[in-house]
C-alpha cells in the first residue's frame, strides 16, 4: 500500500518528482487504510475529492486550514493507520501555540524528529563531540528535545534550565515587559551557573535571551573561550543585532538560527552566506516542509523578494498539515531549484494575530 | 533637494547606519533621507561602553561647552553649514525658519551659560569639587546621583535641546535619542559637542522606534522625556524620568492692570515659536469683562501671514495637511460651546509649496473652570475666559508658566505657594520668556545632583 516515493530519503537518492510526491501523500492520507482518523473524518467535509483534486503544490491551497481543531482532538486520531515498525515509533507529543489561545498538539514519530534534526546537521559537522545547553523552552515544546538529540549526536549531554514561554507572556500581558524581566534574568542566572561550571559547546538559546547573555561580560568570555557553535530559534533575530552578534560579541563563533514551528514538526535551516542586507535565508526540507509566502489581505503568493504572511506546510506520511497561515511576515526568497514553494527571509513578527494581540517577549 | 540624508546614529565607536533604516520625509511627503533604527542589542552595548568611560574633568567639560556653542553656530557639521541646517529643519520639518534661527541662537546661549547655570544651581553650602579647601574644615560637596542621562527628545521645536546640556555639564554621560520628524538639530548638536571635547562614549545619538526608546529609558539612570499628555501619564510614576508635557502656561490680567498696554506682550506670549513652545500661553485669563481683550488678541494674531516655512519671514508652523486637517478637527471637538473669535471655521490654511499652515485660533469660554482652558495644542491656540478674586487660585493651577498681571501682592503670595505653578512671573513679561540661568522645569542639578558630606585630613590633592 505504501508507495516508496513517501520514505524519508537515503543518501544518493534523487529527490522525488513533486507531482508525484503530492499524488501518493494525498493517497496515504485518504485511503481508509492509511489514513489518520482525524483525516478521514474531516475529509467528509472538505467540499472536495483530495485524490482527485489535489495533484500538485498548488492544490493544496484547496485545503483550509485545520491546525485550530488540533487544539482538542485526541492524539491517537493524528496517527496515520498506514505507520507501522519503526515508522510507528512516537518521539512525543508536542504543543505549539498556546500563548495565543489554547495549544495545539501534534504527534512527532522518532524516524520524523531525527530527519528533522539532520536537516542543518552540515552546520556541525566539523564540530566534534560536544555538550549542548540548551536555554530554551522544554515542556510540552519540541525544541528541549532536539537539543537532548543534538547532545547526543555529539556524544554530549544536554544541560537545560526550566523555560515557561507562556507565562512570561502572561506576566508580560500584566505587567509590561518589566515584569518579565525579572523571569528572564532569574533564567540566565542558572545559564551562567552552567556555563561557568560545565564545557558546554554548542549553545541553544533565542534571541532575546541571547541578547540578554551578551550584556554580561563573564558570560561572554565564557562564551567566546568554549562554546563553538551557537544555534537560535525561536524568535526573531533582525539583520543588524545578527551582525552585532557576529561581528562584536561572539566573532567567528558560528551563528546559525532554524526557523520553524511545531505546526510543521521541524525546521527549515539557515543557508550558508547570506541575502542583501545582511538577512539569513531559511530553506525548509522540500518536499516534506514547504513554504509560501502570502499577501494577507488576497491570499495570493507574493513575488520573489517581497514581504508577506507565511504560510507553512508539513506535507509527509507522518501527518498532513496543508496551508497552515502563521503569524510570522517574511520576505519570499528564491528557492533551490526544484523544491516547492520559496524560501523565506527576514522573518518577523505581525501586530496583530487572530484578534490577540501577540507579544514578543523572552520566547 | 540635493544629496538623500542619512542621520547614522552616533555610537561610542562612531557612527553606525543601521540596515534597518525608516524614510525621513518632507513635508509634501517626499522622501528626503532616512534615519537609522538601532536595535536594543545596540543600545545596551553602548549603554555600557558609555558607564565604562571616564568622566571628563569639570573644566574642560566647561570649555567644551563654550567651544560646541560656537560650532554650532557657525561650522559645517555632519556635512551642512548652518544655513543649510536652518533650512532643512524648516523645510523638512515645518518649523519656520526664523523660529530655528531663535532657537539655535538659544541652544547657544544655554551651552555658554553652563558655567554660571551650575554655579546657580548648586546649594549655598555645597562646594563643587572635593578638591576645595572647605572640604578640610568639612562641607558638604555637590555630587552626582547617576552616571547617565537620557533624552528622548521631540521635534516639535529645536528648542527642546536647550534643556539637556545642563547633565553634560554636571558630568553626567547623555544618550540622546532624536526626534524621528526632526533628528537635524540632535544630530548637529552632538556632531558640535562631540567636536568640541566631549568624546564619543561620554555623548551618543541613538535613533530608535518607540519600543528601544523604552529601553534607553529604563537603563537610563535618568531620563527626560518630551510629549504629549500620554507621555506624561506613561512615565509619570517613575522618578527618575521627567516629564516635559503641556505646559499649560496662562496669563492672568486683573483688574488694576490696563492690559491694553499688554497686549502685544499677551499676543506674543500665544505666538511665539508658532505657539509650539511649552511656555507659550494657550489660557488667558481676565478680571472683568474678558471680550475686549480676546478681540484685541483674536485682532493681533489673525495679522500673522501664512507663508511656507522656510519664507523669511514665517512665524506660523507648516505640517503635512492630512496633520493639520487632524488638528482642526480636534479642535472643533474640544471647543464644544466655546464662542470662536478666529479660527473657528477653520485653521487650514494649505499653501502651494506643500503642507499647511496652522493658523491661530482664539475662543472664549465662559468660566474660569472650563475645562478648555486646559487644552494645549501644537499652534497658537489660546481659549479666554473670565476669573473673580473669589475663584482663587484654583483655575490658575498646572501652569508651566504663569504670567500675572497684578499688583496684588498677596494674590502673588499665594500663586507663588501654589506647587503645580512652575515658573512665576509678574507684570509685562511673556510666558515665553526665557534666559540662560534661570530655570525653566527646575535646574536639572536639583534631581540629577545630591549633596555629599566631607571632612578630610590627609589626603592633598595632587594638583594645588
Amino acid at each position: 500500500m505504501s508507495s516508496t516515493v513517501l520514505d524519508l530519503p537515503r543518501a544518493g537518492q534523487p529527490a522525488p518528482d513533486p507531482d508525484e510526491y503530492i499524488g501518493a501523500l494525498m493517497r496515504w492520507h485518504f485511503d481508509a487504510s492509511t489514513g489518520s482518523p482525524f483525516w478521514l473524518r474531516r475529509a467528509r467535509s472538505l467540499g472536495f475529492d483530495p485524490i482527485a483534486d489535489v495533484r500538485t503544490f498548488a492544490d493544496l491551497r484547496l485545503f483550509p486550514n485545520v491546525v485550530d481543531e488540533f487544539r482538542d482532538v485526541p492524539v491517537e486520531d493524528l496517527i496515520p493507520r498506514g505507520l507501522a515498525g519503526e515508522d510507528r515509533v512516537i518521539a512525543g507529543v508536542y504543543e505549539s501555540g498556546g500563548t495565543t489561545g489554547a495549544p495545539k498538539r501534534f504527534v512527532m514519530f522518532d524516524r520524523w524528529m531525527e530527519f528533522a534534526l539532520s536537516w542543518d546537521e552540515f552546520h556541525y559537522a566539523d564540530l566534534g563531540p560536544a555538550n549542548v545547553l540548551a536555554v530554551a523552552p522544554s515542556g510540552p515544546h519540541m525544541f528541549g528535545e532536539f537539543a537532548a538529540r543534538r547532545a547526543r549526536r555529539h556524544e554530549g549531554v544536554r544541560f537545560t534550565v526550566d523555560l515557561d514561554p507562556r507565562w512570561i507572556k502572561r506576566l508580560i500581558e500584566r505587567d509590561g515587559p518589566g515584569a518579565a524581566d525579572l523571569y528572564a534574568e532569574h533564567v540566565i542566572d542558572q545559564a551562567a551557573h552552567v556555563l561557568t561550571t560545565q564545557a558546554v559547546g554548542i549553545l541553544i538559546t533565542t534571541p532575546p535571551l541571547l541578547e540578554r547573555m551578551a550584556r554580561r561580560d563573564d558570560l561572554v568570555e565564557l562564551i567566546r573561550k568554549n562554546v563553538r557553535f551557537i544555534c537560535w530559534s525561536g524568535a526573531h533575530m533582525d539583520a543588524d543585532s545578527r551582525e552585532i552578534f557576529q561581528a562584536e560579541v561572539f566573532p567567528g563563533i558560528p551563528l546559525k538560527g532554524l526557523y520553524g514551528s511545531t505546526t510543521i514538526l521541524g525546521m527549515s535551516r539557515e543557508r550558508p552566506g547570506e541575502a542583501a542586507g545582511g538577512l539569513a535565508v531559511f530553506d525548509p526540507p522540500s518536499p516534506y516542509i514547504a513554504f509560501r509566502v502570502v499577501d494577507p489581505d488576497t491570499g495570493d503568493d507574493v513575488n520573489l523578494g517581497e514581504r508577506g504572511q507565511v504560510v507553512m506546510n508539513h506535507l509527509t506520511k507522518y501527518a498532513l498539515i496543508p496551508n497552515n497561515l502563521e503569524r510570522d511576515h517574511a520576505l519570499a526568497a528564491e528557492p533551490p531549484p526544484g523544491w516547492l514553494g520559496c524560501a523565506v527571509a527576514d522573518v518577523g513578527p505581525v501586530a496583530t494575530f487572530d484578534d490577540h494581540a501577540v507579544i514578543e517577549g523572552v520566547y | 533637494m540635493g544629496e538623500p540624508i542619512q542621520i547614522d546614529a552616533l555610537g561610542p565607536a562612531g557612527p553606525y547606519r543601521s540596515r534597518n533604516r525608516r524614510p525621513l520625509t518632507s513635508l509634501s511627503g517626499a522622501q528626503i533621507g532616512e534615519i537609522s533604527q538601532v536595535p536594543s542589542l545596540y543600545v545596551h552595548r553602548t549603554i555600557a561602553a558609555m558607564r565604562a568611560a571616564p568622566v571628563v574633568p569639570g573644566a574642560r567639560r566647561l570649555d567644551a561647552l563654550d567651544t560646541a556653542a560656537e560650532l554650532f553656530l557657525t561650522a559645517p557639521l555632519g556635512g551642512l553649514g548652518p544655513d543649510e541646517y536652518v533650512r532643512l529643519v524648516s523645510t523638512a520639518s515645518g518649523v519656520p525658519r526664523a523660529v530655528v534661527r531663535q532657537s539655535v541662537g538659544w541652544i547657544a546661549d544655554v551651552l555658554r551659560a553652563q558655567r554660571t547655570t551650575v554655579e546657580l544651581a548648586m546649594p549655598r553650602g555645597a562646594v563643587g569639587d572635593w578638591r576645595d579647601g572647605r572640604t578640610r574644615e568639612g562641607a558638604a560637596v555637590w555630587a552626582r546621583r547617576g552616571d547617565l542621562f537620557a533624552v528622548h527628545a521631540a521635534g516639535n521645536t529645536p528648542a527642546v535641546h536647550g534643556l539637556w546640556p545642563e547633565a553634560l555639564a554636571l558630568g553626567y554621560k547623555v544618550v540622546v535619542r532624536p526626534s524621528a520628524r526632526e533628528p537635524y538639530t540632535a544630530f548637529r548638536l552632538v556632531e558640535a559637542l562631540r567636536q568640541a571635547g566631549f568624546p564619543p562614549a561620554t555623548l551618543t545619538l541613538l535613533p530608535t522606534d518607540h519600543d528601544v526608546a523604552d529601553v534607553i529609558i529604563a537603563e537610563a539612570d535618568f531620563a527626560i522625556v518630551y510629549g504629549g499628555q500620554d507621555v506624561v501619564d506613561k512615565y509619570s510614576a517613575i522618578p527618575t524620568v521627567l516629564t516635559q508635557g503641556p505646559g499649560r502656561s496662562k496669563i492672568l490680567v486683573t483688574a488694576d492692570v490696563d492690559w491694553r498696554d499688554s497686549i502685544d506682550i499677551i499676543a506674543g506670549s500665544v505666538s511665539h515659536l508658532g505657539g509650539t513652545a511649552c511656555t507659550c500661553a494657550s489660557a488667558v485669563l481676565v478680571e472683568g469683562d474678558p471680550e475686549p481683550l480676546a478681540r484685541a488678541l483674536a485682532e493681533r494674531l489673525g495679522r500673522i501671514p501664512s507663508l511656507p516655512a522656510d519664507h523669511p519671514d514665517a512665524i506660523l508652523t507648516v505640517q503635512p495637511t492630512a496633520s493639520v486637517v487632524e488638528v482642526d478637527q480636534y479642535l472643533h471637538k474640544v471647543a464644544g460651546d466655546a464662542r470662536p473669535l478666529l479660527g473657528g471655521d477653520t485653521i487650514v490654511d494649505e499653501l502651494p509649496s506643500g503642507g499647511a499652515v496652522l493658523r491661530p485660533a482664539v475662543h472664549m469660554v465662559d468660566s474660569p473652570r472650563a475645562a478648555q482652558l486646559g487644552v494645549e495644542l501644537p499652534f497658537p491656540c489660546v481659549w479666554v475666559g473670565p476669573w473673580r478674586p473669589a475663584d482663587g487660585v484654583a483655575p490658575l493651577r498646572d501652569s508651566l508658566v504663569l504670567t500675572a498681571m497684578t499688583t496684588r501682592t498677596e494674590l502673588i503670595d499665594a500663586l507663588l505657594d501654589e506647587p503645580s505653578i512652575i515658573n512665576l512671573y509678574l507684570g509685562d513679561n511673556p510666558t515665553t520668556w526665557l534666559r540662560p540661568g534661570i530655570p525653566h522645569d527646575g535646574y536639572l542639578g536639583e534631581v540629577l545632583m545630591r549633596t555629599k558630606g566631607m571632612i578630610r585630613t590627609a589626603v592633598e590633592s595632587p594638583a594645588a
